[in-house]
């Protein structure tokens, strides 16, 4: 619940839009409810007048109320449109505010702050959480807040004329909007966490079994498998089932607390009139309105079932963006120096105050304009060393320094602008070559695009960009699925080209391709790396220049450094690593 | 596929929910006796305020009055209560019936077609795609008849009171229709394009949050914040301007409503006044005429639940309409060592994409071949095939001479093991994940098959060892470990005849070392049909096949292929690996 407070807070800009949104649904349902009551009234006074005397039929005014009940027809139609264009206006504002929120928290954290074992899911879902929490206000606040205000509004009116109706209603409407949607939300929460159990079980099964098909087929486990999907369906409609009925009780109840309330100010009304303490008129005006106040409190039942839902989704962003950051920044960079030698001493760097040291006591000099290629199995401290050369995770102790200045007192921006990465994890974004490519160069306008074409010729795309129809603004497709893998790397090798650094880092540049399109690309890489510094992170050996620099890492330190020659004649690691890979080369 | 048009939709999800037919008939009976229970009250209603107010008559007097109307209170929340139960009875047993059929065709129709971009599609068809049935049969499908019921029964009852206002509820009645068909219609058109909008935007921001490192790199991520909230913006306003036409649609009904409403209470005040009326029919003409509504609104309320349960039906009934590629055979296989050989084998993705182009070879039993080729050579199309996956369009695939279609699938399956490429860890435990080879395996045959595998070790270290839940929900393990514990599975299947797909992610070199010990000692004794990605597993077969476009090329040992110095040489060399 603090959470979901907390969100209203974020909203603060809209409130003018979340204002009118709920004045024009007070409008709504006040219409509705002065319609039916005035009609009511007006019926029956009519009646009586008409049954009365010629005199009286000439002082009764009939326009007033006539006039009054138009009004309160056309404020409806004009509240209910008004209101719900009022009500989607605030909600996209709030969710462009969400959107924005949840980008500028997620910034300074990735990608270290959001390792996670599953981060891909983890992004995904948070997105999905931000599209829920958009209608938080329309469906779960507003709905509590008007129902408050109409229901003061309604029962204030009939205690005018009989007080005891107003407090009829007002219990009424207590019961029905309150008490009836909390109870059976009480009663179902057994079954509902059950149905969403047995939902996820029931999704995992079936991702699997669409997966994992062949090899389901093929050890012929598909029909347990079946099974096990159609037991789980059976439950889950069992679990559905009492929620259907509670659903139905809910209803049920809501609709009867409805209509013994209006009974019940019938029967207030009815008592004073046949005494006449009451004009006869006023008892239809009663039970109409009692009748049609129950509109106020007819999405608090939606509204409660929502509560829970919304407050774990907000929960989830918050636990996210809330994160410390893993990187605290300086107010600005020191100057650009002159050399750009990297110079590390007994660095360590964690992830955790917990965690096991994933940097430790690393002692590194690598010379601006050297080549090197770092070594290591997976968890050995290679991405560990880069995410601190980038500034992507902070370092606890030694130094670690840029031409002499040391990494922490520069900002992360300035760093990183210094820096090519190509990496199998280079995200394309889903827009068109072009929009891929400024992405290095942003300034590049329309003019530029030469400057472009000579970056996609570097990485040997141009005749393939050419030959599509939209050239530069064929779109590349989400997670650039209308590329082939080697066409993917090629237009990260391009954006690379783009960005004219001092650093060029190729973290497993060629991972995932096949043998023959990887040697393609090797040699466009070696084009990249002409005249700068270049920091090369693999586990194989495969394409190591002899001549090459090579470090070895080993659990957070450099335990070989050499020429690749020498190491392999010479070193502990280096040859046994050449031995295996010798056999594992892979075709 | 060709998409079946809506109506046609609308007709085979009410044929789908034939065997429901008595829930639905149960859910709109219940309704319908509910609105027939509405016009009582109101006939109730009316008399009980005119007989106090306009006929002076005691409470005493009306009490039997009021007590059948708190009865019809009661009766009525009954009513609501079994008919939510009789709609939701109606929509699960379709729910059940679509779910079972659709997932058991999926498994007929086979891993080529659920493979790929379409996995995650039916996936999604199978869970969310049928949930999304569920308000359309349950609510809209009741309420769909109930709109022509209840107003005709509200009809049916003031016609004889006061024809006047029956003639006004009768004309704008079917107005509202029409009217809302006229503004529907674009709206329609309008929504649909606003839904894939904001659809398009949440994608959107999905694409920047994961490139965020990305953006971070290239130094743009804070740009990126301030462009969010500026295409978020230009979003809100292209989807303001067009829902404000399809708000109009409501709009519509609402002014219908509340102008029926106002027209009787002003008409029938006048008529009233001048003693032209009764109390009584005026007073239950205003109860009524909500009512007379009340139908198309909640059907209005649900027309979004049509909507996507027949977006849903779209993908359902097009899964349902494929056919399986093959008819099945009913032979046995044999039961011991297995041969095959392929003769002519040609198959195609669709008509005029083949994929294998006249297949020429042999895998003697008991021997290892190793398929080798540049990637969409049609190595993994060839396995597909073998394993009775996809149907060859001409050609034969040979099981010791017998033609390996004319085989009961599951039979075939029983005398094979397959280790794909990137093989799959099933949610469930470690034990579950390899009895999948073997349901009757004991703890000793789990050990045994993993000790094989080189990943007893692995397992030993595990929380809960073969307890360890894995998978959705439990712990994750290296691409490495996911490996050895395939083949594991093989290692428990033990089958006479073994398809393995060599992983071509790269692990490190001491894992990719340990996965190839355990593959050497897996296909020792067996018929191996290995899609080869290392050098040290092709090296050791006993024949190379070399695909090239659909076809072998050439076929012989390391030694021999390279001697004729062609395709194998040529691939060998295009790795930079000395000749």
């Amino acid at each position: 619940m603090k959470d979901l407070v907390r969100l209203l807070r974020l909203f603060a800009a809209e409130r003018v839009w979340m204002a009118g949104g709920l004045l024009l649904a007070l409008a709504t349902i006040l219409a509705n409810f002065g319609l039916l009551a005035l009609a009511g009234w007006f019926l029956a006074a009519s009646g009586l007048v008409g049954l009365a005397s010629y005199a009286a039929q000439n002082v009764f005014n009939f326009f007033t109320p006539a006039a009054f009940v138009r009004f309160f027809a056309t404020l409806r139609v004009l509240g209910r449109y008004g209101g719900r264009i009022v009500d989607h206006e605030a909600t996209f504002r709030e969710l462009a505010a969400l959107r924005s929120f949840l980008f500028a928290r997620l910034e300074p954290l990735a990608p270290a702050g959001l390792a996670g074992e599953r981060s891909g899911d983890l992004l995904s879902r948070l997105v999905a959480d931000i599209d829920r929490l958009g209608d938080v206000y329309l469906r779960v606040f507003a709905p509590f807040a008007l129902a408050a205000c109409a229901a003061l509004a309604m029962a204030g009116t009939l205690a005018f004329f009989v007080p005891w109706a107003g407090l009829a209603l007002l219990a009424g409407l207590a019961l029905a909007g309150l008490a009836v949607p909390a109870a059976s939300l009480a009663l179902g929460a057994r079954p509902s966490r059950k149905t969403v159990a047995i939902r996820n079980e029931m999704r995992a099964d079936i991702v699997d079994a669409v997966q994992g098909m062949a090899e389901l087929l093929a050890y012929n486990a598909a029909p347990a498998l079946e099974a096990r999907i159609g037991a789980a369906n059976d439950r889950l409609i069992g679990c559905e089932a009492r929620l259907a009925a509670l659903a139905g009780l809910g209803a049920g109840a809501s609709l009867l607390i409805a209509n013994a309330t209006m009974g019940v100010a019938l029967l207030i009304g009815l008592g004073l009139a046949a005494s006449h303490h009451l004009p006869g008129a006023v008892v239809p005006l009663l039970a109409l309105g009692s009748l049609a106040a129950f509109e106020a409190v007819a999405p608090l039942p939606q509204a409660f079932q929502l509560i829970g839902g919304m407050a774990e989704s907000a929960g989830r962003v918050f636990a996210i963006a809330d994160r410390p950051p893993p990187v605290r920044e300086p107010a600005r960079s020191p100057a650009r120096p002159s050399s750009l030698d990297i110079v590390f001493a007994n660095v360590r760097l964690r992830y955790a105050p917990d965690a096991p040291w994933a940097l430790d006591g690393l002692s590194l000099t690598i010379r601006a304009g050297e080549h090197v290629t770092i070594l290591g199995r997976s968890g050995a401290g290679k991405t560990s060393l880069l995410n601190l050369l980038l500034r992507f995770a902070e370092y606890e102790e030694g130094s670690a320094t840029l031409g002499g200045i040391e990494l922490r007192t520069i900002r992360g921006d300035d760093v990183r602008s210094l820096f090519a990465v190509v990496s199998q994890r280079t995200h394309l974004f889903a827009g068109s070559i072009r929009d891929n490519l400024r992405i290095a160069r942003p300034e590049a306008r329309e003019a530029d695009d030469a400057s472009l074409w000579r970056a996609l010729e570097a990485a040997a795309l141009h005749s393939l960009v050419r030959a599509t129809p939209a050239g530069l603004d064929q779109p590349v497709g989400e997670g650039a699925a209308r590329l082939s893998g080697g066409e993917a790397r090629r237009l990260a090798l391009a954006r690379a080209f783009l960005r004219d650094t001092p650093f060029l880092v190729l973290d497993e540049p060629t991972e995932g391709l096949d043998p023959l399109t990887e040697a393609g690309l090797r040699a466009d890489l070696a084009r990249l790396a002409r005249g700068r510094t270049v920091i090369t992170i693999t586990h194989r050996l495969a394409f190591v220049a002899p001549e090459e620099r090579v470090i070895v890492l080993e659990a957070g330190r450099v335990a070989e450094d050499g020429k690749f020659a020498s190491l392999c004649a010479n070193g502990r690691i280096v040859p046994r690593l050449a031995r295996m890979q010798k056999d594992l080369i892979h075709l | 596929m060709p998409a079946p048009s809506s109506p046609h939709l609308d007709r085979r999800l009410i044929d789908a929910a034939r065997p429901a037919r008595a829930g639905l008939y149960a859910a709109i009976g219940l309704g319908f006796a509910a609105g027939l229970l509405v016009i009582l009250q109101a006939l109730l209603l009316a008399r009980i305020v005119n007989g106090i107010v306009f006929r002076h008559q005691s409470l005493r007097a009306v009490m039997p009055e009021l007590i059948a109307l708190f009865a019809l209170f009661a009766l009525r929340a009954a009513l609501t209560f079994l008919s939510e139960i009789a709609a939701h009875r109606a929509a699960a047993a379709v729910k059940t019936g679509l779910r079972r059929a659709l997932l058991s065709h999926i498994f007929t129709l086979g891993p080529a077609y659920a493979a790929g971009e379409r996995s995650a599609d039916l996936a999604a068809t199978l869970t969310d795609g049928i949930e999304a049935l569920e308000p359309f049969l349950a609510r809209y499908l009741p309420q769909r008849s109930l709109v022509a019921l209840v107003p005709l029964a509200i009809l049916a009852t003031l016609f004889p009171i006061d024809w006047v206002s029956g003639l006004v509820l009768a004309v704008s009645g079917p107005l509202i229709p029409l009217f809302m068909i006229l503004v529907g219609q674009q709206a329609a058109a309008i929504n649909q394009r606003q839904w894939h909008q904001l659809l398009a935007m949440s994608a959107y921001l999905l694409d920047a949050v994961q490139g965020i490192t990305t953006l971070k790199l290239f130094g743009r991520a804070r740009e990126e914040i301030a462009l969010i909230a500026r295409i978020s913006d230009e979003y809100r306003r292209t989807t303001m301007a067009s829902l404000r036409v399809a708000f109009l649609t409501s709009a519509v009904l609402e002014f219908f409503a509340s102008l029926a409403i106002a027209l009787v209470a002003v008409i029938f005040g006048a008529r009233l006044l001048h003693g032209h009326a009764h109390f009584f029919a005026a007073f239950l003409v205003l109860l009524l005429v909500p009512e007379f509504f009340l139908p198309l609104r909640t059907l209005a309320t649900h027309y979004h639940a049509r909507m996507s349960a027949l977006a849903a039906a779209r993908r359902i009934f097009a899964v349902l309409d494929t056919a399986p590629a093959a008819p099945r055979g009913t032979a046995l296989p044999p039961s011991g060592p297995i041969a095959l050989s392929c003769r002519g084998l040609k198959a195609e993705y669709e008509a005029g994409r083949p994929i294998l182009r006249g297949i020429e070879c042999d895998f003697p039993a008991g021997r290892m071949s190793a398929i080798v080729g540049r990637s969409g050579a049609g190595k993994s199309s060839l396995a597909a095939a073998i394993l009775g996956f996809i149907a060859p369009s001409e050609g034969t695939i040979l099981v010791n001479g017998a033609p390996l279609a004319a085989l009961d699938r599951e039979s075939w399956w029983r005398r094979l093991a397959y280790v794909p490429q990137t093989p799959r860890i099933f949610a469930g435990t470690v034990a579950e994940n390899l009895r999948l080879a073997r349901p009757d395996a004991d703890t000793a045959a789990l050990s045994a098959a993993c000790r094989r595998a080189l990943l007893l070790d692995v397992i030993e270290s595990l929380p809960q060892g073969f307890a360890t839940r894995l998978g959705e929900g439990g712990i994750g393990l290296s691409g490495g470990e996911i490996q050895r514990l395939a083949l594991a599975r093989a290692f428990l299947k033990d089958a006479p005849l073994l398809i393995l797909d060599e992983a071509t992610a790269h692990l490190d070199l001491e894992t990719e070392a340990l996965v190839a010990e355990a593959i050497a000692d897996l296909v020792r004794g067996r018929t191996s049909i290995l899609i080869a990605h290392r050098l040290a597993t092709v090296r050791k077969a006993d024949q190379i096949l070399v695909m090239e476009a659909g076809r072998i090329a050439e076929h012989g040992t390391h030694e021999s292929l390279l001697a004729r110095n062609g395709a194998y040489a040529a691939l060998l060399q295009s790795v930079s690996i000395p000749v």
